[in-house]
């Protein structure tokens, strides 16, 4: 009975806070019902997409595609350094719990404010849309890397340190060969991430395909933002496909 | 010569990498001095944004609002979009539903769902209802259903079949083994799944302020657009403490109900 009693009164909990969270939010089925037919009349404007517009979409998308790519191997490059920081197995217990925190702490600020921090430091453009993506990395990389090297089997880093390879050497002749593979397959992972945020960032002013979208839905300009929507849809899917492929081929060679 | 290539493997991966880095750098007309020249703006910047202004936070019940705006947004959002994600798991797995086509197809709308970026959706949302949590809440329920409804999917169709065929074979019809058997068995996937999926989209609800979705992100941007870096620094150090608990709290839930 008093169980019964208790999930009544739970679920009447449920309800008033899914009421009052719709109110904060503004969530009125009047407003959907209108929402679903403005926003079926813009896709329907949209078609069909402005072929010509292909061709001065290109270049932005490239853009977006480089600075995915570069944003990804530097964030890897600094997050693997971090990661040795962090793994229990190489640095010692309090620096490691410091860069733990750390990277807990980066992976909770998203990329976007990163960016606008860094547009103020450093203006509009490519460069601080880079450094966005790589310091963005950091939470997630540091993260799964750090792990990855905490899996490195004790016996190896034992028998290197009793036959006298230095710190330096043990990293790279023992863990980085170990862990590899993996760093590869998770920051491929990251690219698949970083291709979206870049879309995204360009959007806020780092330019390339990202800003050509925003452009084209704020100026409503159906056409060109169909021909920029199927860019976008061409560079995520083929990031994606690509880093299957090659996560594929990879784990191949392991076996 | 091919044991010469063989044998510096590795330097010739660097040099290949470093090549290509170069010539995207070149690409994309990156000027690297400049991260030196213009290092005084850096400490200029770091000037103006410490110590952060925790005033303009507690001065203002406003950011108390819009901190409970994105906590409203992501809970919305979570929770219609996994109510809607069970319905197109259901039909997507093909151990409950047995239409293999409507499943295939229920599985290529969850797949081209969650290559859609949030940028197009939330600009789509923008236009269709209008800036503010509502079009926000909206883009998380339909970046939700993407990603709840492959892992429900999953772990619908990764579900022991023995208890459901025992209650069948006792005569139960489809929606008493659904009830007594399918469900228990998947009701701690389905709430783990949820409170996973609330914490990214507490991250989601954050970021999506900047376009247009309202919340304490879209008060951080405005802080940021009118140069007001000290209150901006403060709202920054607000939402990471916000964002650390709720990742604990769900991470802590998960293990328990995982675990028993």
């Amino acid at each position: 009975m008093l169980k019964k009693i208790l999930h009544i009164v739970a679920f009447l909990f449920f309800i008033l806070v899914t009421y009052f969270a719709m109110q904060a939010c503004g969530f009125k089925v009047e407003a959907l019902q209108k929402g679903i037919k403005d926003g079926l009349f813009f896709l329907t404007e949209m078609f069909p997409p402005n072929w010509t517009d292909f061709k001065s979409m290109v270049d932005p998308a490239l853009e977006t595609l480089a600075l995915a790519i570069l944003g990804t191997i530097l964030g890897s490059l600094v997050s693997f350094i971090i990661a040795l920081f962090a793994a229990s197995n190489v640095s010692n217990k309090w620096v490691n719990l410091f860069v733990r925190s750390f990277i807990s702490i980066e992976r909770s600020i998203p990329e976007l404010f990163i960016l606008l921090i860094l547009i103020a430091a450093y203006g509009l453009g490519a460069l601080s849309a880079i450094l966005a993506l790589m310091i963005g990395c950091i939470g997630m990389l540091g993260k799964l890397f750090a792990d990855a090297i905490e899996e490195t089997p004790t016996s190896l880093i034992e028998s290197m340190k009793a036959s006298g390879a230095s710190k330096i050497q043990i990293i790279y002749y023992g863990i980085l060969p170990d862990v590899f593979p993996k760093l590869i397959s998770y920051a491929l992972f990251r690219l698949e991430i970083n291709i979206r945020l870049s879309v995204m960032l360009g959007a806020i002013g780092a330019g390339g395909i990202g800003f050509e979208l925003d452009y084209a839905f704020s100026m409503l300009l159906y056409n060109r933002a169909l021909s920029s929507l199927i860019m976008v849809l061409i560079l995520v899917i083929g990031i994606e496909q690509l880093s299957a492929y090659i996560r594929k081929r990879l784990s191949i060679h392991q076996i | 010569m091919k044991t010469f290539l063989m044998e510096h493997k590795r330097w010739f991966q660097t040099l290949f990498v470093l090549i290509g880095m170069f010539l995207l750098i070149q690409y994309l007309k990156i000027d690297l001095t400049i991260l030196l020249t213009d290092l005084h703006y850096v400490v200029e910047l770091l000037n103006e944004m410490f110590p952060p202004n925790f005033e303009a936070i507690w001065d203002n019940n406003k950011i108390l609002n819009s901190i409970l705006e994105t906590i409203s947004m992501a809970y919305l959002g979570t929770l219609f979009g996994g109510l809607i994600a069970f319905l197109f798991s259901i039909i997507a797995s093909n151990n409950i539903f047995n239409f293999i086509l409507i499943g295939r197809l229920a599985k290529w709308i969850l797949s081209f769902i969650r290559v859609l970026p949030s940028l197009v959706v939330i600009l789509i949302f923008v236009v269709a209802v209008g800036p503010g949590p509502f079009a926000g809440v909206l883009t998380i329920i339909f970046a939700t259903i993407g990603t709840l409804g492959k892992l429900f999917t999953e772990s619908l169709e990764n579900l022991d079949p023995t208890s459901a065929q025992s209650l069948q074979s006792t005569g139960a019809h489809k929606l008493q083994t659904f009830k007594y058997a399918v469900w228990p068995e998947f009701l701690p996937a389905f709430i783990s799944n949820l409170l996973y999926c609330f914490d990214i989209n507490m991250r989601a609800a954050v970021a999506l302020g900047i376009f247009g979705g309202g919340g304490i992100g879209y008060k951080l941007y405005l802080a940021m657009r009118v140069l007001h870096y000290r209150d901006a620094v403060a709202l920054i150090i607000c939402i990471i403490i916000l964002l650390l608990i709720i990742e604990n709290l769900s991470n802590y839930l998960r293990h328990k109900i995982l675990g028993n």
